[in-house]
């Protein structure tokens, strides 16, 4: 029987902001973007009670809660403390899956003999967060990811659930489906139509009837309806499929420059990413977000596997140059898939400067790990570099972005 | 056009240009050949890129000209017996005579033949037959095959011009392996050349100059080279573009220098790639004083090791190849024995041939 526990950080942005900025605590604040159409990304728990929620603009969100303050988002910052927190959670155990910014999976079934129960785990991890960085984190813990996500998820904020497994039957019995995690509006929606609305009712579905209605899932959706959930915290991160980046822009783009622009600074971080894992891949994948939300992938598959930026950036624009845009760009992804280790034997070049190219990026990969992303970058990307991006809710500390998984 | 050939005259000339008749082209005319009988009689293939012109032994009973598919021509001389007939008839068919058997082959009008270049007023060289094939086979293993960098898809003649004679260097990489030969040529040049020979036309001209001896007749121009050997001219197009800079990656001043016996190594490589030979091909030698270790690990096969006796006295080092880019350097080279200069698991290696003219191959290692 495996132990699963989540830690999912309490309005994380704003619970942040307020710590580096004493002047904020115990007031509503609300993180935005730093663009000009931007929403709320996090609100503190005081705006929160206001009814400020996730998503809303800076004009509804002050009609709710005219005194709240605004503060622009510091990506650095946030990207900074997870890495600092995924320490923290390392003391405990090696199985941590940082799932998103705010929320990591650990896989401590091996700790329990060190460190005792699971309850105690996670008032420990709990303390230690408070202790450093004076933030409020739920935890969530159950026999698989599932049971930890909805334990966590009845518990927030600041709270701490353990979900047995003789518990789940009496737990779930008369849960609505779409509390589930992964079971979204629209799986809800069909369920309700075939008379399934909680997950006792789910678990009791034949299997049949829900593998006609949605394939091979339909099974998936039965084991979830009993609780049942196998799938690994994946720390292994080696067992990656794909290695990118998207980013929301910071308006709406069109002009060829500029979007070669910000797919350098993709291509970097995809590659940076790859570097680090010492991975390579023969396929590079481009998404196109239109203004209209339309969103759609280009790939191309080369004849040997890279991660030098500029190769991934060539190949990236050389699909863009493919592309017949019909309307200006609001988002721009880049990912490299078709992995394989570098570490295998490689044949090197006798003729591209092979090594030097590789020591150069090395040595760059060494400053920016240190020193913050970007601070030494592609002089391309200069023009471009005065305002982050929103961080995309996919973020991994020094992870490997799972797309395709 | 009307000719006697003796069957064994017809298939040899036939033989010697299955390699240059284009076999997948889109253009019928460049599967054909031309055969010519004037006061003597030749033959003449071309694919564009490379063209043969031969004589052919013939008792010439009327003149003229036409194109014949190569391949089938050459199917049916293997099989009959005897002297052959040809005999040109109207609309372009050609009968064919031998012995009991006659046949009908569509043929070509000759007016439909691309016109090949002819040896101009330029610069000319002269080469011994022998000596250019030696070079040749030394370097033209390394040559890319359709790499998308096509200047490496050519063997660089690069003729530098001394007092009264001439250093000619061919050099053939494929960006991970590079060969290198250089000799003095006695005829003299007006100025320095760097010139791609396609792969193709190199391994042509080796194969030509397999069973000729003497000295032959390379002239020079911007776009295609000629070499008259003998009776026969072989023309080359040019490939168009900078090669790349050889000298700057021929490593020099290397303290790490191993003498190891050709044979025993090349043995060794055999067996030991076999465990690596699937994937990446990758051998680590293990140098030591005096020994080194070929090993090759395969995580889901196996693996092999091999020891073999080396002429070495410095400090140990490790290194990885890919076994084929050894093998290939090692089997063209000449000598009881190979010379290996090292310097870091991750620079180039050169392999220098002991005897003969030097030919040496640098080889870029792998990561193992």
């Amino acid at each position: 029987m495996r132990t699963i526990l989540l830690v999912d950080m309490d309005s994380f942005f704003a619970s942040v902001e307020q710590q580096s900025n004493p002047a904020l605590r115990g007031k509503p604040v609300a993180v935005i973007g730093s663009g000009k159409r931007t929403v709320i990304t996090t609100a503190s728990y005081e705006a929160r009670s206001f009814g400020v929620k996730t998503g809303m603009n800076v004009w509804e969100a002050k009609k709710v809660c005219p005194k709240l303050i605004f503060v622009t988002g510091n990506n650095g910052k946030y990207t900074h403390t997870c890495r600092m927190l995924t320490e923290i959670y390392s003391k405990y155990t090696s199985e941590v899956e940082v799932y998103s910014i705010d929320e990591a999976f650990l896989d401590i079934t091996g700790s329990l003999k060190l460190f005792g129960s699971p309850i105690e785990i996670g008032k420990m991890i709990k303390r230690e967060i408070k202790e450093r960085f004076g933030l409020n984190a739920t935890i969530g813990m159950g026999p698989n990811k599932l049971m930890a996500k909805l334990a966590s998820d009845i518990s927030k904020p600041d709270g701490l659930k353990f979900i047995r497994q003789e518990e789940i039957p009496e737990a779930i019995e008369r849960l609505p489906v779409d509390a589930l995690w992964g079971i979204g509006g629209k799986i809800a929606e069909k369920l309700g139509a075939l008379g399934i609305r909680t997950c006792g009712e789910l678990g009791r579905a034949p299997v049949s009837l829900l593998k006609s209605r949605f394939g091979i899932i339909g099974e998936r959706l039965k084991l979830m309806g009993m609780g049942i959930d196998t799938s690994p915290v994946m720390s292994n991160e080696e067992t990656a499929k794909s290695v990118g980046h998207s980013m929301t822009l910071p308006r709406d783009i069109w002009r060829e420059e500029e979007i070669e622009a910000y797919m350098l600074k993709l291509s970097e971080m995809a590659g940076r990413r790859a570097r680090r894992y010492k991975l390579a891949g023969d396929t590079v994948t481009v998404t196109i977000r239109y203004k209209s939300f339309r969103t759609f992938t280009k790939q191309l598959k080369i004849n040997r596997h890279i991660n030098d930026t500029h190769e991934i950036h060539n190949t990236a624009m050389e699909i863009i140059r493919g592309i017949k845009l019909s309307d200006s760009v609001r988002l721009l992804g880049v990912s490299l898939s078709g992995l394989r280790e570098t570490g295998m034997p490689a044949q090197l070049n006798l003729l591209s400067g092979h090594l030097k190219k590789e020591n150069l990026l090395n040595t760059a990969d060494g400053i920016n790990d240190r020193h913050g992303d970007s601070t030494v970058s592609w002089a391309a990307y200069m023009p471009y570099t005065s305002r982050p991006a929103v961080i995309s809710p996919a973020w991994r500390p020094a992870g490997v972005h799972r797309t395709n998984v | 056009m009307k000719l006697r050939i003796e069957k064994e005259e017809l298939q040899k000339a036939l033989q010697n240009i299955q390699g240059v008749v284009d076999k997948k082209t889109t253009m019928p005319i460049l599967s054909h050949f031309m055969l010519k009988a004037d006061k003597a009689a030749f033959i003449m293939a071309t694919d564009l890129e490379i063209a043969l012109k031969g004589p052919i032994t013939a008792e010439i009973i009327e003149k003229g000209s036409l194109c014949i598919p190569a391949r089938k021509l050459f199917e049916i001389v293997k099989e009959v017996e005897g002297g052959i007939l040809l005999e040109s008839q109207e609309n372009n068919w050609l009968r064919i005579s031998a012995g009991k058997s006659t046949f009908k082959l569509m043929g070509l009008p000759e007016e439909e033949y691309p016109a090949l270049p002819e040896i101009g007023k330029t610069e000319e060289l002269n080469i011994d037959a022998g000596l250019l094939r030696n070079m040749i086979e030394k370097t033209v293993y390394a040559t890319g095959d359709s790499d998308t960098r096509y200047t490496l898809n050519g063997l660089l003649l690069h003729l530098i011009p001394a007092k009264k004679t001439t250093e000619l260097k061919l050099v053939g990489t494929d960006g991970h392996r590079l060969a290198i030969i250089s000799s003095k040529l006695a005829s003299p040049l007006s100025s320095e050349m760097k010139l791609i020979l396609p792969k193709k036309g190199a391994m042509e001209l080796k194969r030509i100059l397999e069973t000729s001896s003497g000295t032959i007749t390379v002239h020079l121009e911007k776009n295609h080279i000629f070499f008259t050997i003998g009776d026969i001219v072989l023309t080359s197009r040019l490939i168009e573009g900078n090669y790349p800079n050889y000298d700057q990656v021929i490593p020099k001043d290397n303290e790490k220098q191993v003498i190891i016996d050709k044979v025993t190594c090349l043995k060794a490589l055999r067996r030991t790639s076999i465990m690596s030979r699937e994937k990446t091909n990758a051998v680590r030698f293990d140098v030591e004083q005096g020994k080194i270790t070929l090993i090759s690990i395969n995580p889901d096969i196996g693996e092999a090791r091999e020891e073999i006796a080396a002429q070495y006295k410095g400090e140990s080092i490790s290194i990885g190849y890919n076994a084929r880019y050894l093998m290939d350097a090692i089997q063209a080279m000449d000598g009881e024995t190979i010379r290996f200069e090292i310097q870091e698991p991750l620079s180039p290696t050169l392999l220098v041939e002991a005897a003969g003219e030097g030919a040496m191959c640098v080889i870029m290692p792998m990561r193992v």
